[in-house]
Formats: C-alpha cells, structure tokens, sequence
C-alpha cells in the first residue's frame, strides 16, 4: 500500500517519492549486475542506466508486478545489452556434465573436501565471479536469482518470461559449468 | 557403461530438496552404488554454498553521489516545474 502511493506521488513529479522507491534497491541492482558482468565500470553504467530509465518510464509503470521486480526487469535488460559486447563461452550440452557411471575404468570426479583448505575465500570468490562472467547471460542470470538473489524457480521463470522447465533446465547447466570449473581449479591446484 | 543421465536432474533437485519421495529413495539407493554421483551431488551442494559465501558489494559512494546528480537531472527534465 505504502509503496503504492509513492509509486502514484512519483509518477505525479514528487522526486522524493522515486527517491524513497529507489533508496532499497540501488545495492541490489548494483551487486546483480556485479555479478553478471564481472566488472565495475559496466555494473555501475548498468545502474545509472537502470534508474534513469525507470525516471524515463515510472509514468507507464501500471503496477502489474512490484516496483522492485520491474526495476531488476529494466537492469537485467541493460545487463543483457552488456553482456552483448563481450564473447562468452558457450557451455556444454548437459550430457557432458554427468559422471561416467559405475565403471571401474572411467574418470572418476575430484573429491572437493574442503575448498577453503585449498583457496583462501577471496580467491574463490574472484574464480566463481570470472566463471559466472564467462558464461552466456541466459544461463548466468537464472542461476544468480536463484542462489544468489534467492528467488523461487517460479519467481525466475516469470521474471525471465520463461517456462518453468526452461528455467530449470538453464539454472542447472549454469550450475553444472560452475561446479566444473570449480573443480578443475581445485583439481589443478591439489596436483601443483 | 553409459553415464547417469537419468539421475543428473535427479540430483539438481535432490541437492535443492525439490525430489518427490519415490525418486527420491530411488536416487538415494543409486547414490549408494555410485561414487561419482556421491560425489557430483556433493560438488553441485558445494557449489551453491561458494556463490552464497560473497560478500554484497555496496554501491560505491562515489557512484551514489554522481548517481544523485544524473537523476535529480533527468527528474527536472523530465517534470520541470513540478514538485521536486
């Protein structure tokens, strides 16, 4: 209710009613574009560009979903004309990903035990921010809303207007390319 | 021997608690037999525990001070005279 009338004192030119709207929402739209950019310089042009439009637009904002789902919507547009600038690596069909099953004769996966014995946690954050950066934006997306942002499966899929397998299928190949590159650093730095 | 194709959904869902009971058991009586999958669903935990590890980065405060200007500037353009 409260932020229903903010929302209807900003469209009518309070510029302190956008203010108390935007105030809990710049961190955020900062650290999502943080995270799907891997880069400052483009996260902070994304969220300068993400309010300035949402000044450009509060007028046609008809209230059909929270003001914050429709601020994330415009930033994950600016995100994605980005990310459009950058080659990112493609990942592998989800097969690839899956152990070689029971067979004595097949590779075997590494055993993580404790990454925090073999990285320090600001190193693994620097792998896990360049991995996540690397990746197309399509997968990269639905895998930080998810765990990262902690919205439901269904909170994603309607946010990226995608069907629910859909969602579930890119969230677990982000999740399975994440996985393995983590496990080829760990892997790496085990046999250094 | 083919790969665990069936179980690697499985697992995604098993690891998030999203598995029905039937699947379930039958996942958790696979992953008995099967170290890689023992291990996969490990990794996958593992995984998601890392990314949640980050620290939120804050809008820097030079950022929130030249992103103050650029809206208080847009907003005049945009509504002149109106209340501010």
């Amino acid at each position: 209710m409260i932020e229903r009338k903010l929302i209807q004192l900003a469209q009518g030119g309070d510029f302190n009613a956008f203010n108390t709207l935007i105030a809990g929402h710049k961190d955020k739209v900062y650290r999502l574009a943080l995270k799907l950019t891997g880069n400052r310089e483009d996260a902070e042009d994304i969220v300068q560009e993400t309010f300035l439009k949402a000044i450009d637009n509060i007028d046609k904002f008809r209230m059909e979903s929270s003001f914050g789902t429709w601020l994330y919507t415009i930033a994950l547009n600016n995100v994605r004309a980005h990310a459009g600038k950058g080659k990112r690596m493609p990942l592998k069909p989800i097969e690839e990903y899956l152990p070689s099953g029971h067979s004595s004769d097949v590779d075997e996966l590494f055993e993580w035990g404790d990454p925090h014995q073999v990285f320090e946690n600001k190193q693994l954050q620097e792998i896990i921010e360049k991995a996540l950066a690397d990746m197309p934006i399509k997968y990269s997306t639905p895998f930080v809303l998810r765990y990262m942002e902690e919205m439901s499966v269904n909170e994603v899929a309607e946010m990226l207007k995608l069907s629910l397998p859909a969602t579930k299928s890119r969230i677990l190949r982000a999740r399975l390319a994440l996985r393995e590159k983590l496990e080829d650093v760990f892997r790496e730095r085990v046999h250094e | 021997m083919s790969k665990c194709d069936k179980q690697i959904q499985q697992i995604c869902d098993y690891v998030d608690g999203e598995l029905d009971g039937a699947l379930c058991a039958e996942l958790e009586a696979h992953l008995k037999e099967c170290r890689n999958c023992r291990l996969m669903v490990d990794s996958l935990k593992q995984t998601v525990v890392l990314c949640r590890e980050g620290k939120p980065e804050p809008l820097p405060k030079e950022l929130e001070a030249k992103l103050s200007d650029a809206l208080r500037r847009r907003w005049e353009k945009k509504f002149g005279g109106k209340k501010t």
